[in-house]
Formats: C-alpha cells, structure tokens, sequence
C-alpha cells in the first residue's frame, strides 16, 4: 500500500484530527481514487479503531474522535468522487425515534457507515414513525438504523416496525442505544440489535445480503 | 429500625433487619398516582398564555418561580414514597435549574433543555443541547454561581425536606451534577473529547468549579440533616467507559477524593450513582472512596453478581431493578418479583444489598413500584446470621 494511505489509515487509527485533511489532500494529490482514500485509509483507519474498541483498548471518547477525523476527511474526499461510486453497498434511513434525542450513537453507526460504502439518509433526533415510513420509501432504502436511549420511547420502534409492514416496505430494521436489548429486538419485531455502533457495518451488511 | 438507620447500616456492612429498598427518583406521573394529581398541574402552568407571558420577561424572576415549582413537584415525590414504603429516596433539590423563558430551561453547568411534556401530558424537560460551544460562549456564559450562594439555595430546600420527611425516609440528598457528565453535556457530547484533549486548563478550570459546587452543596445538605450523599455522575456508556480510566483519574480523582473525604469527616455516608458499563472503573471509583455504587442498569454488561463476589464486601451495592422493561407497564408482577428475589438470593447474602430501580423513569405505574418493595420485604429479611 503506498505510504500516502499508510499515513491516512495511521491518523485515523491515532485520532489525529488535525492532520488527516492535508494527508488525503496529498492522496489526491498523487492521483490515489477517492474510493481508494476511503477503502485502504479511512475505512481501514476507522476498522482498526473499532477493533481496538472491541477489545477494550479505545474508549467511547476515542470513537467520537475517530468520527471527527473523517468528518474532517469526508467533504474533501467527496468532492472529488464520482457521484456514482457513493453508496454502493445501498442506502440506509437512521433516525433517532420519536421523542428522544440522543444521537451520538446515531452519528457514529452514521459515519462508520458512511465510510463502509453505505448511503447513509439521517433523519436526525425525534423523527415520528410516518416520517421514517415516508423516507424509507422515497429513497428506496432496504435498511434501517433505529436508534433509542429512552425506555420510554421503546414503543416508537414498534411504531416503526408496523408503519412500515403496513405500507407494504420490506425494509430490515435494527436497532441500538442505552435501553435496547436482543429480547426488546424481538418484542418490538425488529430484525437486529447492535450491541455497539462498531458492530453497525457488519449487521447491514448481513442485512443487505440476507 | 428507622429507615434511615438501615439504609446507613447497610452502607457500612452492618447487621439489618432486612435488605433496605431505595427510590431512585421519582417522577411526576409517578407521584400524581400515588397522592392524586394537583388541580393545577406544573403542565397546565407551562401551556398558560399569561404564564408563558411571564416566563418570557427574564430568566431572574423565572428561575424563582421555576424552582417554586420544582421544590413543590420534589417534595411531592418524596412524599409518595414514603407513602409507597421505600425506606430511602435519591433526592435533588432543582437548584442548578434556571428558566429561561417559557421554552428553554438551563442549567447553571452549561446545559440547555427543552421544557416539554410527557407521554401522559406531565411538564418534563429535555436534553437540547451544549451551551460551551465555543471558547467565547463558555467564556461570556452567565449563569456561572458562587458556591456559597449556591449552598444556601440547596440548604432551604434540604431543611425543609427533612423537617417533612426525615423520620419517614432516608433522604440520599444530591446537590448538583457530576464533574464527569457535565463535561459531556456541556461541551456536547460529540465535542467533549476533543475539549479534553486540546483545552486542558480551561477543562481544569470547569471541573474544579464543579467540584466546588458539590462540596459547598453538599456540606449544605449535610447541615440541613442529611446523612447520606450521592454524586451523579454517568461515567459509562452501554458497554464501557467513556473515557478510559487514565483520563478519568486525571479529571476527576483528586476532587472526588476530597469531596468523599469531607463528607466521611462530617459523619455522612457518599454513593455514587453511574449509568452504564463500569466494570473497568469500579477499582478507581473505589479508590476515590465511596460508601456504594448505583445502577448497575441491566441494558448495560455490568455483571453486577460478578461485581458483588469482588467488591461486594467492601461497598454497598445498590440498584439493578430495570426501567426497560421490568418496571414498565410491559412487564407482569410475577417477572418483578421473581427478579428481586434473584437478586435478593445472589446479592443479599453478607449484606451490602440495597434493592432499588437502576433510574427515574417517568412511565413507572406506581403499583410496578409497589410489586418490588413488598418482594423486597418478603424475601429480603435477615435472620441474624448472614449479614
């Protein structure tokens, strides 16, 4: 892998906010694809950190960090990608339910996704089922992140779930946060919970291939 | 046995008569179904014309009403739990609450939320977001208070709770806010991490006014006659910490050290109370000197048996009744009492167990509340030999 990449993939791996930019803008700059940048440096950085995570070594503090290096990353990358190439694993509708409105959860499942070739439509906080419902079907999106932090507002995923069987979408719902469980997965007749946000990309992307 | 003195037994590894229950928090729609609902509730005064009229005219004569307001709907709760038969409640006094107009409430630690309503029509407020969303605004925020005047608020309010209750209930009075949680809510939860890493003095400065909040606080409960403090302070999330446990012995170790220090030399006894996984903190949390550690939220991974073979002769463990689902209306009696009691049989044993909800959760059916105290009650009795 050429060092421009190596040095990419490292500074989302080190959290480095403030140098990321200027080693894509030198990717670009040497002809690497964009798709590439995300691939072998961001996507590559951001697996490593999520794995780091997994076991304990990275902390919540450091995913966020991690998301605001390819926050950072992203607007440059994009501008310069073929509009075709974004999205290319399909889109995903996320939303934090009906009265809640946490999202950092949302935000991190949003960029991993995001950097994992997903399209991601995010709603944003407090998003009633009928607007999920209507996005879910404008963009044709097959999947659906539902994210919850309230066990008060546990109900809006069944909402959810039944807006969209009754509006005749097959789309797959998972869902996240404080107050979710596998059991309230199966209550509220979701098809998955993620336990984390690292574990968001593989749960879509065994969603999109079931 | 008072409620007071097995709630304080149980904190130091004494011998009780039974395992103590403890409310943690109540809300509104809670209370209202225990004592009846008020003929004008807190909700009716926040959708009033002329009221909204007033609560727009400044945020001074506003926040005198609003912690009117909350000071009645506070000791209410105390009330109703006392009436359903906890032998101690986590009690907050509201002070660090300021209105800002007939939408916004603030608080003093940087915080913005959104007075809203609840499932059932109650006046309840939200998380809306950061006010430190720069260095200017932290630098030109307002509504940064002394200590001691923040003391004498807390003080009144205490005094009276006490003077009402104090016989009835063991009142775990807490003062402001956690050093921790208000980092995270007042810089954004996206944007604390990076608060932490590049702004360190500033961070210092805020966590240190923070601390001095909660000693000053809590020295003023103590002097209104609480026995027992409890810091709130989230340091977990669903599946571990926050921040690693380095960066939070950094931030905070020092002043939690000093605040369970003072409060042990005024005779008081400190709980922390923190959300989420925090298996890997509890050896610090430990260190800084706590009396007991609640929540334990069964959504989280904390293993709380595990955590009762380690520490569970050493500090008081006290919570792990869910809000997810056991204690809504979603659950049957028999699934509550059959939980306490599990958790009666594996935590109860050597004392140091104190049966109570893992949070406030303002949909708890009161008659949820009841099902767990009295198995409290019917498992929870000691015969003399175990603890």
């Amino acid at each position: 892998m050429k060092e421009s990449l190596v040095a990419v993939k490292k500074a989302v791996e080190e959290l480095d906010i403030d140098g990321v930019t200027v080693l894509v803008e030198n990717c670009l700059n040497e002809g690497i694809s964009p798709l590439e940048i995300i691939s072998d440096g961001i996507a590559a950085g951001l697996a490593t950190v999520g794995k780091l995570f997994e076991e304990g070594e990275y902390f919540l503090a450091d995913l966020v960090m991690a998301g605001e290096c390819v926050n950072e990353a992203m607007p440059l990358i994009r501008s310069k990608m073929d509009p075709n190439d974004a999205g290319r694993k399909g889109k995903v509708v996320l939303a934090t339910v009906r009265g809640d409105i946490h999202e950092i959860g949302k935000n991190i499942v949003g960029m991993l996704l995001g950097a994992n070739g997903f399209e991601v439509v995010d709603l944003g906080v407090d998003v009633s089922a009928d607007k999920i419902v209507n996005a879910v079907r404008d963009s044709g999106a097959k999947l659906v992140g539902l994210s919850v932090l309230l066990s008060t507002m546990v109900g809006a995923i069944k909402e959810v779930v039944d807006g969209l069987t009754k509006a005749g979408l097959a789309a797959k719902v998972a869902i996240g946060g404080a107050c979710t469980s596998q059991k309230l997965c199966e209550e509220m007749g979701a098809h998955a919970y993620g336990e984390n946000a690292v574990q968001a990309v593989r749960i879509f992307e065994d969603l999109r291939n079931a | 046995m008072t409620p007071s003195e097995r709630i304080i037994r149980t904190l130091d590894g004494l011998s009780v008569d039974r395992v103590p229950v403890m409310c943690a928090g109540m809300e509104d729609s809670t209370s209202f179904e225990v004592l009846g609902k008020p003929l004008i509730p807190p909700s009716l005064l926040a959708k009033n014309t002329v009221m909204n009229w007033i609560m727009d005219k400044g945020w001074k004569v506003n926040s005198r009403l609003l912690r009117k307001t909350i000071w009645n709907s506070y000791l209410n709760h105390i009330r109703a739990a006392v009436k359903l038969g906890f032998d101690a409640m986590w009690v907050l006094s509201g002070c660090e609450t300021l209105l800002i107009d007939s939408k916004t409430i603030a608080t003093i630690n940087g915080m913005y939320y959104s007075l809203i309503e609840d499932a059932y029509g109650n006046a309840d407020y939200m998380y809306r977001g950061p006010a430190f969303t720069s260095r200017q605004a932290f630098k030109e925020w307002p509504y940064f208070e002394k200590p001691v005047d923040f003391a004498d608020k807390i003080f009144t309010f205490f005094k009276k709770a006490v003077k009402l209750y104090g016989n009835d209930i063991c009142i775990i009075g807490q003062a402001a806010f956690g050093m921790h949680e208000s980092i995270v809510g007042a810089f954004g939860f996206d944007k604390a991490p990076i608060w932490v890493r590049k702004e360190k003095e500033l961070i210092r400065q805020y966590v240190d006014w923070i601390a001095s909040l909660e000693l000053a606080g809590s020295m003023a409960m103590m002097d209104a006659g609480v026995k027992v403090v409890l810091q709130g302070d989230d340091f977990a999330h669903k599946t571990g910490p926050t921040f690693s446990p380095k960066i939070s012995e950094e931030l905070f170790g020092a002043n939690y050290r000093r605040l369970t220090k003072t409060v042990h030399d005024r005779g008081g006894r400190i709980i922390l109370h923190t959300c989420g996984e925090n298996t890997l903190l509890f050896d610090m949390f430990m260190s800084w000197g706590f009396d007991g550690f609640h929540a334990y939220e069964p959504t989280s991974n904390v293993d709380i048996f595990k955590e009762k073979n380690l520490h569970g002769d050493k500090v008081t463990i006290i919570g792990n009744v869910g809000v997810d689902y056991l204690l809504t209306e979603r659950s049957k009696d028999e699934e509550v009492k059959a939980e306490v009691k599990r958790l009666i049989e594996g935590l109860a044993p050597g004392g140091r167990y104190i049966v109570a909800p893992a949070h406030s959760l303002n949909l708890i059916p009161a008659h949820k509340f009841k099902v767990m105290i009295d198995a409290a009650h019917e498992f929870g009795k000691y015969t003399g030999k175990e603890a």
